[in-house]
């Protein structure tokens, strides 16, 4: 059972503090700050325990969710609930700040009232708060793009501003009553995560994708919304549908308010949207991606002259969409000095970390089927053939903006009853690196 | 302007808020209260405004309400008599049409935790809990055990309890939910009269409950019915049909729930059931799953996996590669992917995780790379076709020169070479070309260790072993001991054939070292070096057992029961997996030892987890010695050729030549019967008092064998030392002078410790009380009954032979208390099939006074734990000799009688007569029950 919920800011300031059973004193908020500030690397930060208080905490936006408990409650509760305060916090607040969670306190207070009694967890869904919730948000404005709580795969993301309208998606569900009701939109986000590894011979090792479908929704009433997906969809190894390219995953699940009478056969998902944000469908796919690996690297090393060694890297991106934000992370010896380097077009950068031990290259926009290549040239004293070995497997991190890995399409997507002309509908796709790794 | 309710000051503030909050205007009185619990929120005391507060607590406007009710709630128990002025407005609420207002009017007064209140919160509650608004009937089903914590009694007469029950039929599944949460919380204050009431009916309805309800609710209603036992195998898979859809439910904490019932009904099910088969397959998918969560829930998620696989491998034996670590997760998780990764490793896989363990030991992480390279050398134990590859692997990581992976190899090279001896030896080259760079101390003791091992093998091995002598004195103890070992251990290899002088002298030197340390220097030597095993860091079978009824709970993240960090009653009931009871099958207990082995066939023993070179190459303490414990001169005065072969065979040939049978006349010996069997038998008796055991005086030598001379007596542990307590008589008709003793060669070393202090000669029929101080150093031989002590007594007149036994507890000695890694390690270490079963009945101490007991004799409560009513105690002993005995002992305080497991891994020979002793303490009434008990050198 949930003892208490804090809400910290990042320097440790009480932003939100609410004592369910009176078993603890409020001195455990500063145990707590104290505690995770003094942590070290190693030391798994999710569960901590002082004396006879736990705590279990999660961050989002800069700030630390916490519940401290007394008993044995399981971790997986708390820490789908307090991901779920946040994200009900966002809907509710429209974005998730420091400042708005300041401004907004009233608010919150009400809903952990309705969302927790005695540290048993009622309920987290919209639609059942919207029935309790008196207080109206508080927003600040003018909404500034800048504003670092709009991260996020929702609103004022960079690569997203040509799709949708920025900061469309980060504001309050419940519109307050003195201004102009808000647009009555629908967003269905359709986000991947791949995660690869291709061995030093170039064989792809280890090729997995997790995605999810997600809604934010802002429409007030709607009965029903209806998704449909590729028909060819299928899901597990055996099955297979259709012709042509398979869109297959392997394991795949559902929000419990999804209906899939009509999935099986015509791919439909059924769902009557709540307002805010939730994950209608996640998914998962491994080994057997439809296509290939996106990016292809081929990296020798090879010793220079004296203390030096050079790193000649040939990045290939296949595909034909464009890729954003992509950097590439190469390990170097341990006490390298200084980098040398070459690189293919201006806007691109590489930088030495020397206590990442790594080199950071950078590639702000990479258009498909384009080729890139790089010469670093590393300075380590007393340089040996041993010590390159140290320069280990290559990372990237990138986002492709309008690409899912595993062809998953979004065919249509209604609502009945028909909303009137103002309702606006967006289905967005991305799919970014989990962890992108080749090795040398 | 928002930022103004965070105002710093708090005077001008007070006064300010008082006038707003009695300001007319509703929007005023609004914000203000909105100040007011701004301020509350970062800490500022603002309960002087209590009466302001608590007046605008009468209002239509719900937001209003709502705020107040926050503030009152905060403030109510530093101000109960201002408190009761809320209560009318309260009652009157719970009358309110509204039911938001009602049910608002419950909750509040439920956590104002005042005395005088719940009085008035009775007849409310009672309304309140038999509302038509299922919103109200679900807050009030928690108002009852919010009263309840307050006031327990009073929830019990007034009836509460009962009108809980009949919410579990409630139409709304949130009212179910509640109510579930409610009895829970409530019956686990009670832990004897079942509130729950669980039944297959029950059982039903919670079932049907369960899928109408909100994924909190179902969280409650699994975690519910997990504490429930099917009757039989059928119920049990009905029941796991019916949980099994939950685990493809999108919140993480409804499918650990889910995964929590099936792996604890699952034990119920007859293993060659089609449907078991087909639920271990759908276990692995959701598993799987929850690592593609945010890094806090795939460390949960990983702690809960290790669990599992240590329980049932396989579920995930197929799924190794999810565990392969991520370049961007966080160091915590993956070092517990690396753990799971080395428990899932088998010959299928090897080569794949080998690949991976090998990147990963290039990574920046210092620690993340460590830990990698030590799974290198776990995966080359657990899978004996990857040792080649594995060695092979980690001379490429020390090619890296990285000093800490070279360090790290070094100490895994050192343990394949334990478990391989005479395979590996080619590469000990390499690994000398980097003496040099070693400077931890686990890695020089490791690298000590294979000089030493393989002086015959290495040219210059002395040499190397002087390298390091030279910072001797700046040693860590660990480096130390081990150099000593290993010059000794070269030492005696070369003696025979060595005519290097210094070396042997340098030898001589150290045995001279070590001699200052007698307790060490032999235990040193005399270790034995256990068997490296295959798997780290196993968890305790019962310990594993009861975590696995808490999957999903904080228990399974500390890895810890809960009633080791739940304080008060909350948590300390033990759950234990349900036994299989399957229909016209006989019962058969789950054996936790069979279930752990999972991928290998043998059970996996463990060693210690940290530091487990030391752990494991001497496996002893190395405090200094107390002042009592008898030192070693006599070996020392057999030669060099004693230092290896000669002490570590001491035992052997003094101990392990018997027979192995049992000694016939045993227990018809009546000293023998009566001294031990009477050791713990005396509640009150008289050694109790003082500690140890004294038997009473027996008579060894009858007047008429002894021309006259009576000897009686009794031996007695005291003050850490061993006496001979004598009484000799003269029945002779003549002065009787000149006493001397002598022991013959026994099992121990017996010896006097000085000559027979009979100063006076003894008068005709005088008594004379000596006591005579004995130690342990005397010649060994191996006698039977083993604690049968043949004594010469010599008088003027004659030379007279007896003999007689002495209790075996005479010889544990006081710093017999095991450090409880050491002993968890050994005690797994020893091979089950060395078990020998014993049963005891008739018992009646409970665990706290056999603890006691037992430690006045020297035998010491290592660890206790409660499990199911049953108390388990973990002792150690240790014998003069160095030997240890370890005990595993189950006290049930309800039935008396109780099967006994022996566990020994010292030869057959000299456990057998080793147990009759041990069991012959044990079985005369001393303790109720005797489990594992262990004997190795």
């Amino acid at each position: 059972m949930i003892s208490q919920v804090f809400i910290l800011s990042s320097q440790g300031d009480h932003l939100i503090y609410k004592d369910f059973r009176g078993e603890a004193g409020k001195d455990s908020i500063n145990m707590f700050y104290e505690m995770v500030t003094s942590l070290s690397g190693a030391q798994p930060p999710v569960v901590m325990r002082n004396k006879n208080l736990n705590f279990i905490h999660v961050r989002h936006s800069g700030l630390y969710w916490v519940v401290s408990t007394k008993d044995n409650p399981s971790p997986f509760t708390i820490i789908e609930f307090l991901n779920r305060l946040a994200a009900l916090t966002k809907d509710y607040c429209g974005s998730l700040s420091e400042k708005s969670v300041r401004m907004n306190f009233a608010l919150i207070y009400e809903l952990l009232d309705e969302m927790v009694d005695y540290g048993y967890i009622q309920t987290t869904s919209t639609d059942i708060l919207k029935n309790f919730i008196q207080t109206e948000a508080v927003t600040s404005k003018p909404f500034s793009l800048f504003d670092l709580s709009n991260v996020g795969l929702f609103g004022a993301e960079t690569q997203q501003s040509k799709v949708a309208p920025s900061a469309a998606a980060s504001r309050p569900i419940v519109a307050s009553h003195g201004e102009q009701g808000g647009k009555n939109e629908i967003f269905v986000d359709v986000v991947e995560r791949l995660s690869v590894v291709i061995g030093s011979n170039g064989v792809l090792m280890k090729a997995d994708v997790e995605g999810e479908i997600r809604v934010k929704c802002y429409l007030p009433t709607c009965s029903e919304m209806r998704i449909g997906l590729n028909e060819e969809f299928s899901i597990g190894k055996s099955q297979l549908r259709g012709y042509g390219a398979a869109v297959r995953v392997d394991e795949c699940s559902f929000h419990q308010a999804v209906k899939l009478d009509e999935f099986d056969t015509y791919r439909i998902l059924k769902v009557c949207p709540s307002q805010g944000e939730q994950t209608l469908m996640q998914y998962q796919l491994s080994d057997e991606l439809p296509c290939a690996p996106p990016f292809r690297l081929f990296p020798t090393v090879e010793k220079d002259y004296g203390s030096r060694y050079s790193n000649d890297m040939w990045l290939i991106f296949i595909g034909r969409i464009v890729a954003i934000n992509v950097s590439v992370t190469v390990p170097v010896p341990k006490g390298s000095l200084s980098l040398s380097q070459e690189l293919s077009s201006p806007e691109q950068s590489a930088e030495l970390q020397p206590r990442s031990k790594a080199v950071l290259w950078t590639i702000p926009r990479f258009p498909g089927g384009a080729q890139l290549s790089a010469v670093f040239k590393v300075e380590v004293p007393r340089l040996s053939s041993a010590s390159l070995l140290e320069v280990g497997p290559i990372s990237m991190s990138f986002e492709l903006p309008k690409y899912t890995c595993t062809g998953l399409q979004v065919r249509f997507l209604r609502l009945s009853p028909t909303q009137p002309g103002l309702s606006q509908r967006w289905v967005r796709y991305v799919t970014h690196s989990d962890s992108y790794t080749i090795r040398i | 302007e928002t930022n103004k309710l965070y105002c710093t000051s708090v005077k001008c503030c007070i006064f300010e808020l008082k006038a707003e909050l009695n300001s007319d205007k509703k929007e005023k009185k609004k914000e203000a209260v909105k100040k007011v619990i701004a301020s509350m929120t970062v800490g500022k005391d603002v309960s002087a405004l209590f009466p302001d507060v608590v007046n605008c607590m009468q209002t239509d406007n719900l937001e209003l309400k709502k705020l107040v009710y926050l503030y009152l709630m905060n403030y109510a128990k530093s101000q109960p008599d201002m408190a009761i002025m809320a209560v009318n407005t309260f009652v009157k609420d719970c009358e309110d049409p509204n039911p938001l207002i009602r049910a608002l009017a419950v909750r509040t007064m439920g956590c104002i935790r005042v005395d005088k209140i719940t009085e008035y919160l009775c007849e409310p509650l009672r309304k309140c809990l038999k509302d038509e608004d299922p919103y109200v009937r679900k807050t009030a089903a928690v108002c009852v055990a919010k009263l309840h914590d307050i006031n327990a009694q009073l929830v019990e007469d007034q009836g509460f309890l009962d009108t809980l029950k009949d919410l579990i039929s409630d139409s709304n599944p949130m009212v179910v939910a509640n109510a579930v949460a409610a009895l829970s919380e409530i019956s686990e204050s009670h832990p004897n009269c079942n509130l729950l009431d669980l039944n297959p009916q029950s059982i039903n309805k919670l079932l049907t409950a369960l899928n109408e309800c909100t994924e909190w609710g179902q969280i409650f209603i699994l975690d519910c019915l997990a504490n429930y036992t099917p009757r039989d195998d059928r119920e049990s898979q009905s029941i796991c049909e019916r949980v099994t859809p939950r685990l493809s439910h999108a919140n993480s904490a409804v499918v650990l729930s889910a995964v929590k019932v099936l792996m604890k009904f699952m034990e119920m099910l007859p293993k060659d059931l089609d449907y078991y088969g087909t639920l271990l397959k759908k276990l692995a998918p959701p598993l799987v799953t929850l690592l593609s969560a945010e890094p806090e829930l795939q460390y949960v998620a990983l702690r809960n996996i290790n669990l599992i696989v240590q329980k049932r491998p396989e579920i995930l034996k197929h799924e190794m590669k999810v565990f392969f670590v991520k370049y961007n997760d966080p160091i915590y998780v993956k070092l517990e992917k690396l753990d799971i990764m080395i428990r899932l490793a088998s010959q299928a896989n090897i080569a794949q995780v080998l690949a991976e363990l090998k990147e990963y030991a290039t990574e920046v992480d210092v620690d993340f790379v460590r830990k990698a390279v030590r799974a290198i050398g776990r995966c080359a134990i657990k899978v004996e076709q990857s040792a080649e590859r594995c060695v092979s692997t980690l001379l490429d990581l020390i090619q890296t020169k990285v000093n800490y992976v070279v360090q790290e190899a070094i100490v895994v090279i050192k343990d394949i070479f334990r478990k391989y001896p005479n395979k590996y030896e080619s590469v000990i080259a390499t690994l000398c070309e980097n003496l040099d760079s070693l400077d931890e101390p686990e890695a020089r003791a490791a690298m000590i260790w294979i000089v030493g091992e393989y002086a015959e093998r290495i040219d210059n091995a002395d040499e190397l072993l002087e390298s390091f002598l030279e910072g001797f004195h700046d040693e860590s103890t660990q480096v130390t001991t081990q150099q000593n070992t290993q010059v000794l251990h070269k030492h005696t290899q070369n003696t025979p054939d060595s005519d290097n002088p210094d070396l042997r002298d340098r030898g001589y030197i150290y045995w001279r070292l070590l001699s200052t340390d007698p307790v060490a220097a032999k235990e040193v030597v005399l270790a034995e070096k256990p068997l490296i095993s295959e798997e780290t860091d196993l968890i305790e079978p019962t310990l594993l057992e009861e975590l696995i009824c808490h999957i999903g709970s904080l228990a399974s993240v500390y890895h810890k029961p809960p009633n080791a960090f739940v304080e008060g009653s909350r948590g300390v009931q033990h759950k234990r997996l349900p036994a299989r009871t399957a229909s016209g099958e006989s019962a058969e207990s789950p054996d936790a030892g069979q279930s752990v082995g999972g991928v290998s066939d043998a059970p996996p023993a463990v060693i210690p987890s940290q530091g487990d070179l030391l752990g494991d190459l001497l496996n002893l303490d190395l405090a200094p010695p107390s002042a009592s414990v008898p030192v070693v001169p006599a070996s020392m005065q057999m030669g060099v050729d004693l230092l290896g072969g000669g002490l570590d065979s001491l035992i052997a040939v003094g101990l392990a030549g018997g027979t192995g049978g049992m000694p016939a006349g045993l227990g018809g010996t009546p000293a023998m019967g009566g001294g031990l069997g009477d050791l713990f038998d005396l509640g009150g008796g008289v050694g109790m008092a003082t500690g140890s055991y004294v038997p009473p005086k027996a008579v060894w030598l009858p007047a008429m064998k002894a021309k006259g001379l009576e000897i009686s007596g009794t031996f007695a542990r005291r003050g850490g030392g061993i006496h001979m307590d004598l009484s000799l008589t003269n029945n002779a008709m003549s002065i009787m002078t000149d006493f001397a003793i002598q022991f013959n060669r026994n099992s121990f070393g017996l010896a006097p410790a000085g000559p027979l202090q009979v100063l006076t000669p003894l008068a005709q029929n005088q008594t004379i009380d000596v006591s005579l101080p004995l130690n342990t150093n005397g010649p060994i031989m191996k006698m039977e009954p083993l604690n049968n002590l043949q004594v010469a007594v010599k008088n003027n007149i004659d030379v007279f032979y007896f003999s007689c036994q002495y209790p075996i507890s005479l010889l544990f000695v006081e710093d017999g208390k095991m450090d409880r890694q050491v002993f968890l390690a050994t005690w797994k270490d020893i091979p089950s099939e060395n078990e020998t079963q014993y049963q005891i009945k008739d018992f009646h101490l409970n665990s706290d006074a056999a603890s006691t007991k037992l430690q006045g004799s020297n035998v010491f409560t290592v660890a206790k734990r409660t499990v199911d009513a049953q108390d388990l105690l973990y002792q150690s002993i240790k014998l003069t000799n160095g030997i240890w005995a370890l005990a595993e002992l189950r006290i049930q305080s309800i039935t008396p009688n109780y099967m006994t497991r022996l566990r020994t891994r010292a030869s057959l020979s000299l456990s057998a007569s080793l147990w009759v002793q041990f069991a012959m303490l044990y079985d005369c009434g001393f303790l109720e029950g005797l489990d594992h008990f262990v004997v190795f050198p």
